[in-house]
């Protein structure tokens, strides 16, 4: 059963969060272009997003405490899609890194971490549609 | 799991929705056990049938 006020809360908070901690990535990633920085200040960039990350953990954690039983069980099957699916990407990167030079232009650890939340998506779109 | 959800609730001319607030969940859930692609829990199915007054057993079958 849901708690109804929470999930209000939780409805509100988890975009102003998402979209606060998806700004300060970008703006560091800007921040992080410019050649002319200190690298204190480099790495202040790096961990600008880690705050408003911890936000948004928190709005979705009460976000998920405040959902009815079904939507829980969509998530817990979007993980049970997201999380094998992440294992096999990293897998193979890493296998692939045997074989071959993987570019790091295109797979460092800047580019490969969005597969993740990508994944999860994926995998909720696929366990709404299921119930639907 | 089969149910009589949606004749019970057709009776009483209530909404998937109108159930929903009822029972405290989304409409979504309403529809996924009315089209049995989701079996509720035994506390969500106890809250049902008080909501209709029957036993478990009157409305939802193995």
């Amino acid at each position: 059963m849901t708690n109804p006020s929470a999930a209000r809360r939780a409805g509100r908070s988890l975009p102003i969060s998402a979209g606060l901690w998806i700004l300060c990535y970008f703006t560091a990633r800007g921040v992080l272009e410019l050649r002319d920085l200190g690298p204190g200040l480099r790495i202040a960039a790096a961990l600008l997003p880690v705050a408003p990350f911890a936000w948004f953990l928190w709005t979705f954690i009460g976000h998920i405490r405040a959902a009815d039983e079904l939507e829980r069980r969509i998530h817990l099957e979007a993980l049970a899609v997201a999380f094998p699916v992440t294992m096999l990407l990293l897998m193979t990167l890493g296998l692939l890194q045997l074989a071959t030079t993987l570019s790091m232009d295109d797979w460092s650890y800047r580019h490969v971490w969005a597969f993740l939340p990508a994944f999860y998506l994926g995998g909720l779109a696929l366990a709404r549609r299921r119930y639907q | 799991m089969k149910n009589q959800l949606r004749v019970l609730r057709a009776e009483r001319a209530w909404t998937q929705a109108d159930l929903a607030d009822r029972a405290g969940v989304s409409r979504q859930t309403i529809n996924a056990i009315e089209t049995e692609k989701y079996e509720p829990s035994l506390p969500l199915a106890f809250t049902l049938a008080r909501l209709f007054g029957l036993r478990i057993e009157e409305i939802f079958e193995p």
